[in-house]
């Protein structure tokens, strides 16, 4: 059995506690407007073009070495996965460890339930960033601590940005909080769309387990990769500093 | 208001600040460490004494009439705002035309000029060839481009009890007591009283100048200091030192006359040698901590000499203890180079190395850095030593440790450009016609054992003649058995654990992984492509295109590469030719591997080709045991720890992590304990010594534009700190590619 996977990326200090070594799954059923892992959306294998890389050799057809043509996503075996990610267990130290990101790494929850035991079985604890588009209990309750994203209120505004009504997602929240792992919640401020943070903030605090909620900036570092994809992204602009501070009375951190 | 200890630390640090710029003006860019030199007076100047026709001076009347004219034309150092007096602004080398270190006002001084053009032949003089030539060598030496070590001087440790015991008076009753004994020996013993009749004429010296201030200081604060700093001076000019202060201000005169002397940088286990002065001085009510601190600082401020903290005794009982946090806390307050290094035990406080972590983090300025005990320790016990003397070995350079006052290891003077050995190597099997890695690395292995058998001659040609060149008149003081015998710390060693270093092991393991991968195993080149486009320098379209399969292939450190594979079997290769080598030499004395290129990747990658991993000839070979910069994508600290870690020689010598990260996160969001267990996981897999960088991206870019934005910016260039200012622009560049390629 394999997957599509678009990255491994060791030493990483954000995704989760403690040094960790991110999955990036290939495939995502949010289309987020703001999507700064926008070559993770799609489920199939890409071509990403980074024109500045080319050398003109003319011989493309042969294979790109230089960077220039780049195919995104590349299938793996839950095997070959873990030794590469076994290559940073001396590091992952108390709390570090795997964290299954993407892309929405529950869209292939068939391939994790094939990972989990091997990484259990080498004392490795995994984190999952998700979007709660999709609930599965077996895999959520085997995580260390779960980072999942309410990125706006409004079910309605909530589809014209990412494609997909809330409700479930709302519901999800719910579900998880029930099997009692930690969770990170999280919301992307993003300049101009009406997200109601503060009734998120509401919905939060209804829940148990939930340790955090984080407010994270905005920014426009995809653009590049979009343009790789052949894609424009949306500009939504600058974020105000001052709006973002004054969200911050939503944040809060009881762990 | 009376002026405060961090009033005056404050006023201390502004004016390193302007020497730092002043020297810049003076010297010119120096990619060295700082040496904690303060700029010449417009009107010194120094007449050398010459005793060789070649235009040079050796030996110990040579080396010690030279030592007195500089020393004697050096101005005292009192500045009223320190505690400690003393400063050095010349060495020795400088007169010997050695262009590695002569600084511009040397070089531009017609004086000079006229000297170093009278002289004949090569234009470093710094060893006596007429003497003691080596001819015989150098076509080898050329062709594997060898730092020879022969010339080489200091790198090795003294041992300061001897000193602290003594004093200055006693060392000169030593001297005189012993040449009654020796009286075959009046050569050395006259130039050692030569020696400390001069550093007790530069005590002296000190002494009047501080009368002299104490004339018109008003500040009642600064009199009182000024005064005290007069007691200990008149104190230490002959006597032994007895208290903290005495004890500070006696280590900052040797390290004063002995950096003058060979540019020695060695010191000591700070926190342990000082410790029964501190207790005693405490316990009599005449030391608080805060003057303890200020009087660290000020010891620190006056020179970046290599210092070990913490680590365990031969039973492995932690050695930390208050002091040890004091030195900390008095190098955060005082913060500039600093080269303080951590020693690291699983029975060390562990509160401790979060501290030395925490100023890692708060003051981003490289220091200190951590070595691991046990590693080093086992390591070096495989030359034959037991476990109290392997303790004993401290860290005391960039990349290396000695017994102090016991070993003899000419270690960071000795190196082999293993990007050159394989250069060779690789044309023999061109020539050859038939190409394989495998038979690249038989060739490799045969020329790598033809660069150790001559650096190993080398390497005996120098230490039979050291003393006849350049005596370590300064060091043999705290050396055991050197003034009892009458002979030179190059004689008279306990150990000749001489180490041997190869450079650019990314450049050789990324080569032979490229040509594996593309060559041999995906066929998606030839051999002679890859020779065409060796040849061209990877220039025209086509070979640009070859230059791009083979530096895309996967790298060192990238994690179970094949180059990842080759970094460990050339490592293994080069412990076994080393070893090998070791046991053939003469007098007890042995060969001991590490990977460290110093801080001459510029020099070593301008006397290589274009290499299979893409790079362009004349580029900079790699850092040390450092991969190549852009080794993966996401730059990860620990795929470079881990690669680094596997590919340690063994034997009690290091192969240093050199990072340069943003970590992207404060100290009290969980960066102390990222870092503290990235160190312990780096050290559980084997790695010896760290040397971190943790740098704040936005100020470094800033400086880099300009580095006199930020004239107190320090990073840790390579075992040493230096000031960001001071380096050339080419350097800088170096500094700035390896922090991007591993920033998180």
């Amino acid at each position: 059995m394999t997957t599509l996977i678009c990255s491994v990326t060791r030493s990483s200090f954000h995704d989760g506690p403690g040094l960790r070594s991110v999955v990036y799954f290939k495939g995502c059923p949010l289309k987020c407007a703001w999507c700064h892992n926008p070559e993770c959306i799609s489920f199939e294998q890409e071509e990403l073009h980074h024109p500045e890389k080319c050398i003109g050799c003319g011989r493309c057809k042969d294979g790109c070495f230089s960077g220039a043509k780049e195919l995104c996503g590349r299938e793996v075996s839950p095997q070959d996965l873990l030794s590469e990610l076994l290559l940073d267990k001396p590091y992952f130290g108390t709390d570090g460890g795997v964290t299954l990101s993407g892309g929405e790494p529950l869209a292939h929850a068939k391939y994790i339930k094939k990972l989990l035991p091997l990484l259990e079985n080498e004392d490795i604890g995994c984190a999952i960033e998700t979007s709660l588009v999709y609930f599965d209990a077996d895999i959520l309750s085997r995580m260390k601590c779960v980072m999942a994203d309410l990125k706006i209120w409004d079910s309605d505004i909530h589809e014209r940005y990412t494609g997909i009504k809330n409700d479930g997602i709302k519901k999800n929240f719910q579900k998880l909080d029930k099997l009692g792992i930690p969770i990170i919640a999280r919301t992307p401020v993003i300049p101009g769309v009406d997200q109601q943070i503060d009734k998120i903030s509401e919905f939060l605090h209804t829940l148990s387990n939930v340790k955090k909620y984080e407010l994270l900036k905005y920014h426009p570092l995809g653009a590049d990769k979009y343009a790789s994809l052949g894609k424009t992204a949306c500009d939504f602009g600058v974020l105000d500093e001052n709006y973002f501070k004054e969200m911050q009375k939503y944040a809060f951190d009881i762990r | 208001m009376p002026l405060t200890y961090a009033d005056r630390l404050n006023v201390m640090r502004d004016t390193k600040i302007r020497h730092t710029l002043e020297k810049r003006t003076q010297n010119g860019y120096t990619d060295i460490d700082d040496f904690g030199t303060v700029p010449v007076p417009d009107d010194y100047r120094v007449l050398p004494w010459y005793n060789s026709e070649n235009g040079s001076f050796y030996g110990f009347d040579g080396m010690s009439e030279n030592f007195c004219l500089i020393l004697d034309a050096h101005p005292a150092y009192v500045d009223p705002m320190e505690m400690l007096c003393g400063r050095w602004r010349d060495m020795l080398v400088n007169y010997r035309g050695d262009v590695h270190y002569a600084p511009d006002r040397l070089k531009n001084d017609p004086m000079m000029q006229k000297l170093w053009a009278s002289a004949t032949g090569q234009w470093s003089k710094r060893w006596d060839e007429k003497r003691f030539p080596y001819d015989d060598l150098k076509p080898l030496q050329a062709k594997y481009n060898i730092q020879t070590g022969i010339d080489g001087d200091a790198h090795f440790a003294c041992d300061y009890r001897i000193g602290f015991e003594l004093g200055f008076g006693g060392l000169l009753e030593k001297v005189r007591k012993y040449r009654e004994i020796n009286s075959d020996k009046h050569d050395f013993y006259d130039a050692e009283e030569k020696c400390l009749l001069a550093i007790i004429r530069f005590v002296d010296k000190h002494i009047e100048k501080i009368k002299e201030l104490l004339i018109t200081e008003t500040r009642p604060e600064i009199r009182e200091s000024l005064e005290k700093m007069l007691k200990v001076n008149e104190k230490i000019r002959l006597g032994a030192p007895e208290s903290f202060h005495e004890a500070i201000q006696w280590s900052v005169y040797f390290n004063c006359v002995s950096r003058i002397y060979t540019r020695d940088g060695a010191g000591y286990q700070l926190d342990t040698l000082l410790l029964p002065y501190y207790e005693r001085d405490i316990k009599a009510g005449v030391l608080d901590d805060e003057t303890a601190k200020f009087l660290i600082a000020n010891l620190l401020l006056t020179d970046p000499h290599y210092y070990q903290l913490s680590g365990v005794d031969e039973n492995d009982n932690d050695l930390t203890n208050h002091l040890s946090y004091l030195i900390l806390d008095a190098a955060d307050s005082i913060n500039i180079a600093c080269n303080l290094t951590v020693r690291v035990h699983p029975n060390c406080d562990k509160a401790f190395m979060r501290r030395a972590v925490g100023y890692l983090f708060k003051n981003k300025n490289g220091w200190p850095r951590f070595a691991s005990d046990i590693n080093l320790c086992a390591g070096y016990m495989k030359n034959g030593v037991d476990k109290a003397t392997a303790r004993e070995r401290i860290a005391v350079g960039c990349n290396w440790c000695a017994i102090p006052g016991r070993e003899f290891p000419m270690n960071d003077t000795v190196k082999i450009n293993v990007a050159k050995v394989f250069e060779v190597a690789l044309d023999e099997m061109r020539g050859e016609g038939s190409c394989s890695t495998e038979r690249l690395l038989e060739l490799f292995e045969k020329h790598l054992t033809l660069a150790a058998e001559v650096t190993a001659k080398g390497i005996n040609l120098h230490l039979d003649h050291q003393w006849e060149v350049t005596p370590e008149l300064i060091m043999n003081l705290m050396f055991n058995g050197s003034i009892e015998k009458g002979l030179d710390a190059s004689q008279c060693a306990e150990l000749y654990t001489v180490g041997i270093d190869g450079a650019g092991l990314a450049v050789a393991a990324d080569s032979f992984g490229a040509l594996y991968d593309r060559v041999e195993v995906q066929k998606l080149l030839s051999w002679d492509e890859v020779f065409s486009a060796l040849d061209d320098n990877y220039t025209s379209s086509e070979n640009k295109r070859v230059q791009a399969i083979l530096s895309s292939a996967d790298r060192y450190c990238s994690g179970s590469s094949s180059a990842d594979k080759w970094a460990k079997r050339l490592t293994d290769l080069f412990v076994s030719v080393i070893r090998k080598e070791s046991s053939k030499m003469p007098e007890g004395r042995q060969l001991v591997p590490g990977w460290f290129s110093w801080a001459r990747t510029i020099e070593y990658g301008s006397n290589v080709g274009a290499t299979p991993n893409g790079r362009r000839a004349k580029e900079p070979i790699s850092h040390g045991a450092n991969p190549l910069p852009g080794f993966r994508r996401d730059g990860a600290v620990s795929a470079q720890s881990r690669g680094i870690a596997s590919v340690q020689c063994g034997y009690g010598n290091t192969a240093p992590l050199q990072l340069e990260f943003d970590p992207s996160i404060s100290a009290e969001n969980g960066g102390i304990e990222r870092v503290c267990e990235l160190i312990e996981a780096h050290f559980n897999e084997g790695g010896t010594l760290i040397n971190i960088n943790i740098l704040d991206t936005d100020k470094l870019m800033a400086a880099h534009k300009d580095p006199d934005l930020y004239p107190d910016l320090v990073v840790r260039v390579t075992g040493f700190t230096a000031y960001f200012a001071s380096l050339s622009p080419a350097f800088r560049q170096l500094v700035i590619d390896r922090f991007l390629s591993e920033k998180v």
